[in-house]
């Protein structure tokens, strides 16, 4: 329970403040467990038994944050990982974690494990079937883009293989309800003139509404010039039967799917204004 | 859920709006598809909603902050009510009515973080570029990565980064760098929009057997700055492409650098398709004060000296304006716009400056004037062809410039020592309104703080007989575009450190300006009504009906 607060706040506080500072070479340590299988699992274990509580057994937050899949989380070397969950920040109900060296570092392989992105994985499955199916079989692109190619009604997945995990991608595709991506919630609007717009919800308040038609056409209004405005629960995309063979060609086409997998603040230098 | 799905079967039809090229040439009005808002660099809007005589009723609208940011020195691009937001390593799309944001772009991966100028807009795509200098396409509805074109070398040492707004133009995509100060051989690249394929490059710098060679002495090449770190200008009819190349390195140090230096310091016209120089005008030969030619090029079709003719203009950082002949490159007028200039008594017949001996920097130090932040700078001039004048923020200023002979070492800053402000004697920025066809001065606004350290602030000109102005107070101003009368003005309550510009949605003109920490969005006032009661606004499952 300890170590759980102790990994929530640090690094929270961390993500905040640690981020932009500059790190001596002699300073990037590695993890030596690397993505070792059995590394992870016993950071797994260390994980259920002091973290989840507060994290939630697959990372995605509660009382703690959320540490998986997240980009504050990718970025953070291991060396500032590992300095989170060993240390302690003063002022805060973080204690300094009890655990080893050696156990803090399989934490950090689990934790890392939780954000990596599908396209860092050797996905088996045929990648042409799995994009014939996306682009002709099975329609996906009738509402999904990828590299210009496809429909405007789903998320674009030009990059979906760095930006999402195997089994987000998984989940996603078999119950498209379990999460719909923030701006591609199905809204309805009437105006007062009668005109009907429906899409998905690229911005709501309490004055205006953005709305992105299925061409891509942006439809913005004041609500004061709508007469109803519908929110659609739950995922616009239909479930879908596939074999399982089907769904792991696909798994493995999408997992592919990256132009721009994210590396960690190691190998970037914070630089200065532009020169006059 | 059948009901559902056979909608968005119905709906997948082909895209529509996006930005063609045709469009770019245009002088922007509603939209404003270009860091300039056309390819000329005008910078002149066809709008006159907002006009002389309401610009006194000018009211925010709206306040987007950017994350993160310091000095912010974009200028938003609207297309068809959709506003785009470069930033470092960063896109963002917003309603360009509210303010709220519609999609956003990070490149987590850039491996340095600069400033940024902005993005541009062909076909469906969004261009810009990371502080690592690559270039990167976005989709324009989506904000998803579909090529990424590194141009800057894999070399970690390498000096070479990006700032800048690229240029769109006819199915390409051109950039320049940054760095020029320290150590390296600028260019100006050209990739193919759809692909990202390079088609070619032009080197600054010209290398051993090429034309300009002999102007450096045997300085090498790879470290004689040149850089290219503002957007260029077109001309669609020559198919000609003016960029503006920045200082020979190492700065302030001559001595390492016999010659003229080409090119750098120069406007170069090259083929749009091929990059071959068809010719050059260098501004300031062998320069030892730190005067990029980055200034805006700008390309004008006038009447001038009674003969129709293509002209491009610039207000350069060495303290001259100059009005060129683009078709060959040749001074048609060249006179000082700035009082304290001491390096030239003025441009010879032959286009050269006709220079005032010891005005070169020393180990000791020398006052010479313009000051290193020159007449002018980056910042956005403007041209109203209504009254012929050219509107430019410019700064009095004398430095004190001193040299060194220390030399090049690798991912060192190469600029051979500085320069400083002279402390008794602060400079002074003011808006001046150059008629073109003499050079004269027809009027001038002074910012009465002498401050001319941090703020960057342009301009921007419109139909309505207007020139929207920053200063070096934070205000936004609004002045008489014939007068010089200020109309209107607006504390932002920020350092401004980029140019406004115009467009309009829902037929509402406004007058943006993103700058240091935020985008600012104004229009005519209109008193706020109470918002309605009546609207139903309600939650609904799936497969309940919503009007579909």
């Amino acid at each position: 329970m300890r170590t759980c607060v102790a990994v929530c706040c640090m690094l929270a506080w961390s993500a905040l403040t640690l981020y932009a500072q500059d790190q001596a070479p002699e300073k990037r340590i590695k993890n030596p467990f690397g993505k070792d299988k059995a590394a992870i699992e016993v950071g797994r274990t260390q994980f259920n038994s002091g973290c989840a509580v507060c994290h939630g057994p697959t990372g995605q937050g509660g009382r703690g944050s959320r540490l998986a899949e997240m980009e504050r989380v990718q970025k953070m070397s291991d060396r500032r990982l590992f300095e989170v969950i060993k240390g302690g920040v003063a002022g805060t109900q973080m204690p300094p974690s009890s655990l080893s060296d050696q156990e803090i570092w399989q934490l950090v392989s689990f934790i890392r494990s939780m954000n990596a992105s599908a396209f860092d994985l050797d996905v088996p499955g045929d990648i042409a079937a799995g994009e014939a199916l996306f682009f002709a079989s099975n329609k996906c692109s009738q509402c999904h883009l990828i590299r210009g190619r496809g429909g405007l009604s789903g998320p674009d997945l030009s990059n979906v293989g760095s930006r999402r995990s195997l089994e987000k991608i998984r989940k996603s595709i078999q119950d498209p309800d379990a999460f719909v991506e923030p701006g591609y919630a199905r809204i309805s609007a009437v105006t007062r003139l009668g005109k009907r717009i429906s899409g998905t919800e690229k911005n709501n308040s309490n004055y205006s509404v953005q709305i992105q038609d299925a061409q891509g056409e942006f439809h913005f209004f004041l609500k004061r010039d709508l007469r109803e405005l519908v929110h659609h629960i739950g995922s616009p995309m239909p479930k879908i039967s596939l074999l399982d063979v089907e769904l792991q060609n696909l798994l493995a086409f999408l997992s592919r799917q990256s132009l721009a997998p994210p590396e960690t603040e190691e190998k970037i230098e914070h630089g200065k204004e532009v020169e006059p | 859920m059948r009901k559902v799905s056979c909608l968005f079967l119905l709906l997948a039809l082909p895209l529509q709006a996006e930005v063609a090229f045709q469009d770019l040439l245009k002088l922007p009005a509603q939209n404003w598809l270009s860091y300039s808002g056309d390819l000329t660099a005008r910078r002149h809007s066809l709008l006159k909603q907002i006009n002389t005589t309401n610009v006194g009723n000018l009211v925010p609208q709206w306040v987007y902050q950017v994350k993160d940011s310091k000095r912010l020195q974009l200028t938003p691009l609207v297309v068809d009510g959709v506003m785009y937001i470069g930033h470092t390593n960063e896109v963002y799309a917003l309603d360009a009515g509210t303010g709220r944001e519609l999609w956003h772009y990070k490149h987590t991966q850039a491996k340095r973080h600069e400033g940024n100028r902005g993005v541009a807009v062909l076909g469906d795509r969004v261009f810009f570029v990371s502080s690592d200098a690559h270039l990167l396409a976005l989709h324009a509805k989506t904000g998803a990565l579909l090529w990424d074109a590194e141009f800057g070398g894999s070399d970690k040492n390498s000096q070479v980064h990006a700032t800048l707004a690229p240029l769109a133009i006819n199915g390409k995509v051109l950039v320049g760098v940054s760095g020029g100060d320290c150590g390296i051989r600028g260019f100006v690249d050209a990739y193919d929009a759809a692909s990202g394929k390079q088609l070619w490059r032009f080197y600054t710098i010209p290398a051993p057997g090429e034309l300009g060679f002999e102007t450096w002495g045997g300085h090498p090449i790879e470290v004689s700055g040149g850089g290219t770190w503002m957007t260029g200008t077109y001309d669609a009819e020559q198919n000609l492409v003016f960029w503006g190349v920045g200082n020979p390195g190492p700065d302030f140090n001559g001595d390492l650098r016999p010659g003229d230096n080409l090119y750098s310091d120069s406007v170069v016209a090259l083929d749009a398709d091929t990059g071959k120089l068809k010719w050059h005008y260098q501004f300031t030969p062998h320069d030892t004060h730190d005067w990029d030619a980055q200034e805006f090029p700008v390309v004008i079709d006038a009447v001038f000296q009674r003969k129709p003719r293509k002209l491009l203009l610039q207000a350069n950082r060495n303290g001259f304006f100059y009005v060129l002949d683009r078709t060959n490159g040749k001074v048609l007028l060249a006179k000082p716009f700035v009082k304290k200039m001491t390096w030239a008594k003025g441009i010879l017949p032959n286009g050269r400056p006709d220079v005032i001996p010891d005005t070169d920097p020393t180990p000791a130090g020398r006052i010479a004037c313009p000051g290193i932040k020159g007449a002018s700078n980056w910042f956005s001039p403007s041209y109203n062809p209504e009254t012929g004048l050219f509107y430019v923020i410019t700064i009095e200023q004398c430095d004190i410039y001193t040299a060194s002979a220390r030399a090049y070492e690798k991912g060192e800053c190469y600029s051979g020592t500085g320069a400083e402000a002279i402390p008794s004697e602060p400079g002074q920025f003011f808006l001046r309104a150059i008629d073109i066809q003499t050079g004269d001065i027809r009027w001038e606004i002074p910012m009465i703080v002498k401050d001319t350290m941090d703020p960057w602030p342009g301009t921007v000109s419109t139909a309505g007989g207007l020139v929207f102005f920053g200063d070096n107070e934070g205000y936004l101003s609004a002045a008489d575009a014939r007068t010089g009368k200020v109309l209107w003005h607006f504390n932002t309550g920020q350092l401004i450190t980029a140019s406004p510009m115009t467009y309009s949605a829902n037929g509402k003109q406004y007058v943006a300006l993103a700058s240091a920490t935020d985008v600012f969005s104004f229009s005519l006032f209109e008193p706020m009504r109470p918002e309605p009661v009546t609207l139903k606004e309600r939650y609904e499952t799936r497969g309940a009906t919503a009007g579909n």
